[in-house]
């Protein structure tokens, strides 16, 4: 039963970091790859902040976003400053250079990672609130997402993605909105981090390397992008998949390359067959409310 | 009143405004004409903050706006159109215009999370607006048209539509007839001339001269980055050489 708990619970993670990416990549259409990091370091800085000094778990988790959040801001910012283009090579070096520098730094444990986080509310009330709790944060980012991407902020989304420069002349602040949706985006990667944390209760830098970037840009884009339930469906469709895979009783020679082989064929038979995913973003952006969702 | 005095741009050796002095007059439409690569569109991409200019000032009402980015000009009072109409194909009409309201609070995430009350009531005078002028550019029914729909003529329309949600002191409009004709045609020349009615100064990139004959105050003749001359239409057109430059013969 532990094993399907933390399967749910990695589910719901995903389907934050694959919405709050959404977010970022499908409607406001930044490019980035750092999402992981973001993540990581949620993860990193509630567990240390709970374990080494003593803060109260619900604190360090919100700790873990804010710290997520300020750092994203502080590489967005100058990068956004000169294009969006920019972004893309900003989060490559942020996300290597931070896993290097986790590695590296005496109280992030190393390439040892940091164990003994304290847990949360697992030892008081067992597994299934967990499961309970990440759900309803789960739930709660796909909503939050999809009532800003049709809100009257999501009209200005969709308008600056279409046309950055046409939008300024209107006396819109493009830069700003790129950064709002980038820094909640990313703190919202680093909520999840910090909810990982202290349910694993162990974390390494190798979790949250650049190939996770690739597992999150699948689970969208396979999901469908620019979509409030898109990547919900790709991230419960790729969490479960790999997991079902173990059931055939496959040796591991064959079992690992395959389970690799299926993110890879996914992405492709998409592209060629179904570019807009699982769930089609309309054409036209609509308000809640009005009609089709999408845009 | 907007005031240029001495802008010039270069990109490498190419000289798209070369010692430009110009003044747009509340209430008056200024007519900008010249042969293609003269540096029209060139004027309107530095005025906007589109490019920075190596010399020279601009302001607006005695304000400088030299060193603002775009943005911050529109919200000066600066309004553009553009010369391939740049319309949001992702949001239909009536939200292509909203985006332009002057204000317009939706771009900030934190009012949007702490006062929504504020940006649905922005919002809603937004929409009010909009409605109003699609009414009066004859497009009442199209507002919740894909843009992608409608006919060219008639997304030019609501190009300059969107840019009169902004209320602006300054509108510039580049080429608002280049593939428009019959009864959007009229609307144009009809919304063109009400806004400079209402006190903005108008300035208009055109290449059909009989639009700009019937509709502007003055005109000047741009060549080669420079202002060759000013006055009516008809003094331009009747100057051999500038016909020359224009039409090569």
């Amino acid at each position: 039963m532990d094993y399907v708990y933390s399967i749910i619970i990695l589910i719901g993670l995903f389907v934050i970091l694959a919405s709050s990416f959404n977010l970022i990549i499908g409607y406001g259409g930044l490019i980035s790859i750092a999402h992981p990091i973001f993540y990581g370091l949620g993860a990193y800085t509630s567990g240390l902040l709970a374990r080494d000094l003593g803060l109260p778990v619900p604190l360090s988790i919100l700790s873990g976003a804010l710290v997520a959040m300020l750092l994203s801001v502080a590489m967005a910012l100058p990068a956004l400053r000169i294009s969006g283009d920019y972004l893309l090579i900003a989060s490559i070096g942020f996300q290597l250079g931070m896993i290097e520098l986790i590695k590296n730094l005496r109280f992030t444990g190393g390439a040892s990672g940091v164990s003994g986080i304290p847990a949360f509310l697992v030892p008081s009330f067992g597994r299934g609130i967990y499961v309970a709790l990440v759900s309803a944060v789960a739930i709660g980012v796909v909503l939050l997402v999809r009532w800003i991407a049709h809100s009257d902020y999501g009209r200005a989304i969709s308008a600056m993605r279409d046309d950055e420069q046409a939008f300024a002349a209107l006396g819109r602040d493009a830069k700003w909105i790129k950064v709002s949706i980038f820094a909640l985006g990313s703190a919202i990667a680093g909520l999840a981090g910090a909810l990982y944390a202290h349910y694993f209760r162990f974390v390494t830098a190798e979790q949250f390397e650049i190939l996770m970037s690739s597992t999150i840009l699948t689970m969208v884009v396979v999901g469908g992008l620019k979509t409030p339930w898109g990547p919900v469906i790709g991230a419960i469709l790729l969490q479960i998949l790999p997991q079902a895979i173990t059931f055939l009783n496959l040796p591991p020679v064959i079992l690992g390359p395959l389970q690799g082989l299926l993110f890879t064929g996914l992405v492709l038979i998409f592209m060629f067959l179904r570019p807009g995913g699982l769930v089609r973003a309309g054409n036209t952006w609509r308000a809640t409310g009005a009609g089709r969702g999408g845009g | 009143m907007l005031e240029i005095k001495g802008l010039s741009k270069s990109f490498g050796g190419i000289i798209v405004a070369d010692q430009i002095d110009l003044v747009m007059r509340p209430g008056r439409i200024l007519g900008l004409i010249g042969p293609n690569g003269a540096g029209k569109t060139s004027l309107f991409n530095l005025v906007s903050g589109l490019y920075a200019p190596n010399r020279g000032t601009i302001t607006l009402d005695g304000e400088p706006l030299d060193g603002l980015a775009l943005h911050e000009r529109a919200r000066r009072g600066l309004a553009r159109t553009w010369q391939h109409v740049r319309l949001f194909p992702s949001l239909s009409v009536l939200d292509n215009l909203i985006i332009g309201a002057r204000h317009y609070p939706a771009e900030s995430l934190v009012i949007l999370m702490v006062r929504p009350g504020k940006i649905r009531a922005a919002a809603k005078a937004a929409r009010a607006k909009a409605l109003d002028i699609l009414a009066r550019i004859g497009l009442p029914d199209s507002a919740d048209k894909s843009v992608g729909d409608l006919p060219y003529g008639q997304q030019k329309l609501v190009g300059v539509a969107r840019a009169l949600m902004n209320d602006a002191r300054c509108l510039l409009l580049d080429e608002p007839m280049a593939g428009v004709e019959g009864q959007a045609y009229e609307a144009m020349q009809t919304i063109v001339r009400e806004v400079a009615q209402s006190g903005v100064a108008v300035c208009v990139v055109e290449h059909n001269v009989a639009f700009i004959r019937d509709l502007c105050d003055e005109a000047v003749f741009m060549f080669q980055g420079r202002i060759l001359a000013r006055g009516s239409i008809a003094e331009l057109i009747a100057n051999p050489d500038l016909t020359e430059l224009y039409f090569g013969h």
